[in-house]
C-alpha cells in the first residue's frame, strides 16, 4: 500500500468518525525501547500512524542484529567473535533508531499530506513542504535496507565459523535480515513512486539482493 | 603527525618544561576535548562556565607544570584540576552548599567514568594502525555501511566485517594486554 493509499485509507476512517486529529491520537511515535514487547505490537496492529512498515521492517533487522550478537557470543573459540558480537550490537542499535526515525517521518508525511488534501490548492510552498517530508520518507527505508545487508554480511560470517549449536539460528538471522531489507526496499520502491532510474532506488535494490544471496546461501547449508 | 603527537605523557610533560612550543601545543590538543568532555559532560556546565574553565585549567597546567611530581600522572593530574575548577564554577552560580565531589549525582558520576573511559579507549585507538583507526571510525562513529566503507577503501566487500573485527581485537589486547 503506498503512502497515498495508506493515508487515503486512515481519511476514509476520519470521515466516518470525528476527525481526529495527530496530536490526539493515542498512537503518536513513541521510545520504542521504553515499552513492553506487548504494547509495542498493539501499537502496530492499531489502525493509526506509526510505527508502519518501514518501523517494523527496522525492527527486524534490529531482532536479526540480536540474534547475530547472541550466536557470536555461544561461539567463544572463534578469533573475531567478539568483534563481530560489537558490530552486531551496534546495527542493532542503529536499526532501532532508524525504526524511531521512519515513524517519526512517517507521521510528518501523513500529517503534510492531510494538510494538502485539506488545503485542496496550488500552493507551492505547501507543495515543496510535502516534497521534503516525503524526501525525509524515504530516507530511512533506504537506511534500514542497507543495514539488513550488512547484518545478513554478518549472519553469514557467524554462520560459517560459528559453534554448530547456533548455526540454524544464524541463518534464521540472515532469513530475517533479507526481510527487513526486501520490505524496507519495496518502501522505497512504492511509497514514493519514485523512477526507476532514481539512484536511491538502485542502492535499495541491491542492498536487498545482497542481503537475499546472503540468507539464501546460508539457508541451503544449514 | 607531529613529533609531539608521538611523545608519551612523560616525555611531553619533560619537553613542555624544557619549553618546547610544539609539545605545548601537543598537550593542548591531547587533552582539550578531554577538559571540555568533564566540564560539559560530568558537569553539565553551560557553555560559557565550561569555556572559563577551560582557559583557566590550561592557564594552571602552564604555570605551575613544575609542581607535577610524578611526569606519568599527567592525566589524572589534569582531571583533578578541571573538576576542582568546575566545582568552583557550580558553586559560584548559586549552589548555597559548598559542592565536594561525593555530592555529585550518580549520574554526573556515571558521565565522569564515561569521560574518563572515553578518553583511554581514544588513547588505546591512537596506537592502532591508521588503518585500523579508519575502519573503526567509519563503522561505529561514521555509521558507514559495509559496502560503503568497500567502496571508498577499495577493499572486497564481504572483508570488512572481519577486517573491523580484527581491529577490534587489536583494540582490546591495547586495552586489556593480560587477555
Amino acid at each position: 500500500m503506498s503512502l497515498s493509499d495508506r493515508y487515503s485509507g486512515t481519511s476514509q476512517q476520519s470521515r466516518k468518525d470525528a476527525e481526529p486529529t495527530v496530536d490526539s491520537c493515542c498512537l503518536t511515535t513513541d521510545d520504542y525501547r521504553g515499552i513492553s514487547l506487548g504494547a509495542l505490537l498493539d501499537r502496530i496492529s492499531a489502525d493509526g500512524l506509526a510505527p508502519g512498515g518501514g518501523s517494523a521492517s527496522a525492527l527486524t533487522v534490529a531482532f536479526a542484529a540480536r540474534l547475530v550478537a547472541m550466536v557470536a557470543r555461544c561461539s567463544p573459540e572463534w578469533d573475531d567473535a567478539g568483534g563481530v558480537l560489537a558490530q552486531a550490537n551496534a546495527i542493532g542499535e542503529r536499526a532501532v533508531d532508524l525504526a524511531h526515525t521512519d515513524g517519526r517521518a512517517w507521521d510528518d508525511a501523513l500529517v503534510a499530506l492531510r494538510d494538502a488534501e485539506v488545503a485542496a490548492d496550488d500552493d507551492p510552498r505547501r507543495s515543496f513542504a510535502l516534497e521534503q517530508k516525503l524526501e525525509a520518507a524515504a530516507s530511512a527505508p533506504l537506511e534500514i535496507a542497507s543495514l539488513g545487508a550488512d547484518v545478513a554480511a554478518l549472519a553469514a560470517a557467524v554462520g560459517e565459523r560459528c559453534d554448530a549449536t547456533y548455526r540454524a539460528d544464524a541463518a534464521a538471522a540472515a532469513a530475517l535480515a533479507a526481510g527487513g531489507a526486501a520490505a524496507a526496499a519495496h518502501l522505497v520502491r512504492v511509497n514514493l513512486g519514485i523512477r526507476g532510474s532514481d539512484p536511491r532506488l538502485a542502492r535499495a535494490l541491491e542492498s536487498e539482493q545482497m542481503a537475499r544471496e546472503l540468507a539464501d546461501g546460508l539457508l541451503e547449508t544449514t | 603527525m607531529s613529533r609531539a603527537a608521538t611523545l608519551s605523557d612523560a616525555e611531553l610533560v619533560r619537553a613542555c618544561r624544557a619549553g618546547d612550543p610544539e609539545a605545548w601545543n601537543e598537550l593542548v590538543e591531547r587533552y582539550s576535548r578531554y577538559v571540555y568532555a568533564i566540564a560539559v559532560r560530568g558537569f553539565r556546565l553551560a557553555d560559557e562556565d565550561a569555556e572559563d574553565v577551560f582557559q583557566d585549567v590550561f592557564t594552571r597546567i602552564y604555570t605551575r607544570l613544575d609542581s607535577l611530581r610524578d611526569d606519568d600522572a599527567l592525566r589524572p593530574w589534569i582531571a583533578q584540576l578541571t573538576r576542582r575548577r568546575c566545582l568552583d564554577a557550580l558553586a559560584s552560580r548559586g549552589r548555597e552548599t559548598a559542592v565536594d565531589e561525593e555530592g555529585l549525582g550518580p549520574e554526573e558520576s556515571a558521565d565522569l567514568a564515561e569521560v574518563e573511559e572515553a578518553f583511554v579507549v581514544r588513547e588505546a585507538l591512537a596506537g592502532l594502525s591508521e588503518t585500523c583507526q579508519d575502519m573503526l571510525d567509519r563503522f561505529f562513529t561514521r555509521d558507514q555501511s559495509y559496502k560503503t566503507i568497500a567502496d571508498e577503501l577499495a577493499i572486497p566487500s564481504g572483508t570488512i566485517a572481519s577486517r573491523i573485527a580484527r581491529c577490534l581485537g587489536r583494540l582490546k589486547q591495547a586495552l586489556e594486554p593480560e587477555s
